[in-house]
């Protein structure tokens, strides 16, 4: 596997899977971070004018004021910390940007990794406007700052990629020649997405995997006859409508 | 066997997972959605062994990941355990990195005695710390004709007090340990810096013969206040060792724990500092008590800081 292909990391867990973690970049959390304060300054606004509202010098004002430097201080340190440690390990602004916050080896966000990573947010911001932050996340293929690195939390994206689809249609067709793993899954991977592509493309891609069609129906498509080799390969044995070939060209095919 | 067949077959155990994923955690059965969650992660590996059509391995990783996420959530943020982490590991943490609170002491009494003795003989060497203005503020804040103390007479109430003081104190004492990042001299500066504020005030306040009111202040709330600001840069300091000296780890891990370690640190900081800012707003500033009794009850509050980090932890 080439790590430089893409950002995604992969973490093992106990019962022997990996699990993927596709990181946010910049321009993504830059948004979320810019939802969020926009958020934080209406609640602040919000305070403001409720807390101000009595005016004068009473004591009441007075507790009001005390309440208004807590609420300051709440938003100010702990408004991703309480958000990210909901069930949702968001704050308002990634949960916008279907973000959320994992530990790096895929675990849920732990209350000690919240806390670290959002203590530090003090130094991503030096020394003007997350500069170190922003330098941090543009370095790391993983986009991490350094409250993340050492929070060991990262951002990550929370939907999941949709599953590639159905099989496209096409009479199966036993492979002609033995297949590896590799091969066999590089084939179905063409059943499954030949139906995003245009048919153009779909027979240059086929033309690529020709060595593995000979002997199929010469009067197919290479598109065709590669899906229906995918087809075979995903275990559909029967023939659909107008049969191209009899059942008695597949006997003796080693199944994989 | 064929990718359909394994389909064929196991098709309901994946979509009762798929289904339990979506429910509520409270109206799950542990037991079968753990079963199945393991049944799923084998169906999974073989699978992706067998090279079956990528719909299957997608399907399978898109719900395993789901319910790995349910299985191994920390959802236990109950009293009993913040109770926990705060009575034992706390101090059981702070003991094991007594080096570093002893470093962080003297980086703040050092600065705070040589500034307070300073001052207190040459009092216009404030004015290279604070301006005229912050001097004059700071001794009338004292002056023993005062009502209350601590503040000028138009700065608010004792609950306008406390919030400042919860906002100011915390964010010095979080500045102090996420510095420490700065190779540990984010940690050094922000302790040095506060002990010579601290330490020039005192002596400048001294100086001004308002020794008395601000002594009986600064004594019961600094049990708490300073000793937090020195726990979170001694914290700071270990991080910082950890980026300078990483030893035989990568610094990135190195980082990680000693960050994991210390975090522990912070937060019980952070508790101590709104029990400070409770007392300095509420019973600190009182005009009304006399010095022996506030005295009295530093005393009381330093021992009982001492005998908490002190004290043998009950079992974990």
């Amino acid at each position: 596997m080439n790590p430089a292909i893409d950002t995604i990391l992969t973490a093992e867990t106990p019962e022997g899977i990996a699990i993927s973690i596709r990181p946010a970049g910049f321009a993504v959390r830059a948004t979320a971070f810019l939802i969020d304060a926009a958020i934080r300054f209406v609640f602040l606004m919000i305070c403001a004018t409720v807390l101000g509202a009595g005016g004068g010098f009473g004591s009441g004002a007075r507790f009001r004021g005390g309440l208004f430097l807590i609420c300051l201080f709440v938003l100010n340190w702990l408004y991703p910390v309480i958000f990210e440690l909901t069930a949702a390990a968001a704050t308002p602004g990634k949960r916008i940007m279907g973000l959320v916050v994992l530990m790096v080896n895929g675990l849920p966000i732990t209350p000690a990794g919240c806390l670290i990573r959002n203590l530090l947010r003090f130094v991503d911001a030096l020394p003007l406007g997350y500069a170190f932050g922003i330098v941090c996340i543009l370095l790391r293929n993983d986009s991490r700052r350094i409250g993340d690195l050492a929070g060991g939390t990262v951002v990550a994206y929370r939907d999941d990629v949709q599953p590639a689809g159905s099989l496209a249609a096409a009479d199966p067709i036993p492979p002609p020649t033995v297949l590896s793993t590799r091969q066999q899954i590089a084939i179905m991977a063409f059943g499954f997405r030949v139906g995003r592509l245009t048919p153009q493309r779909a027979e240059e891609i086929a033309e690529l995997a020709s060595g593995a069609l000979q002997d199929t129906p010469a009067r197919l498509s290479l598109t065709a006859r590669l899906v229906g080799v995918a087809r075979w390969l995903h275990g559909d044995r029967a023939v659909h409508t107008g049969a191209v070939h009899t059942g008695a060209a597949h006997t003796g095919s080693a199944a994989p | 066997m064929t990718a359909l067949e394994f389909q064929t077959v196991h098709e309901k155990l994946w979509a009762e997972l798929e289904q339990a994923v979506r429910l509520p955690e409270r109206q799950l059965d542990p037991q079968r959605f753990l079963a199945l969650y393991r049944t799923c992660c084998e169906h999974l590996a073989l699978a992706e062994a067998r090279g079956f059509a990528s719909g299957i391995v997608e399907r399978l990783s898109i719900v395993t990941a789901r319910a790995h996420q349910i299985v191994y959530r920390q959802s236990d943020f109950g009293i009993a355990r913040i109770a926990r982490v705060l009575l034992n590991r706390f101090p059981t943490t702070v003991r094991a990195h007594r080096g570093y609170v002893a470093l962080a002491a003297l980086l703040f009494l050092g600065p705070a005695l040589a500034l307070g003795f300073a001052v207190y003989h040459k009092p216009d060497l404030i004015l290279s710390i604070v301006d005229a203005g912050t001097a004059t503020k700071f001794e009338k804040m004292y002056d023993p004709s005062n009502e209350v103390l601590g503040r000028l007479r138009d700065a608010g109430s004792n609950w306008m007090m406390f919030g400042f003081y919860i906002m100011n104190n915390i964010t010095i004492a979080f500045q102090c340990f996420a510095a420490g990042i700065l190779l540990g001299i984010g940690s050094v500066y922000f302790i040095a810096m506060n002990g010579a504020f601290g330490g020039a005030i005192a002596g400048y306040v001294a100086s001004a013969g308002f020794g008395g009111t601000f002594f009986s202040f600064v004594a019961t709330h600094s049990a708490f206040e300073l000793t937090a600001i020195v726990l979170c840069g001694a914290a700071g300091l270990r991080i910082g060792r950890a980026v300078l000296l990483p030893g035989r780890l990568p610094r990135t891990t190195a980082l990680e724990l000693a960050a994991k370690d210390t975090s522990v640190i912070v937060f019980g900081s952070a508790v101590m500092l709104v029990i400070a800012a409770a007392i300095e707003a509420f019973w600190s500033s009182a005009a009304w008590l006399t010095p022996t009794a506030k005295y009295s009850g530093a005393a009381v509050c330093w021992i009982l800081v001492a005998l908490f980090f002190l004290r043998r932890p009950y079992a974990d």
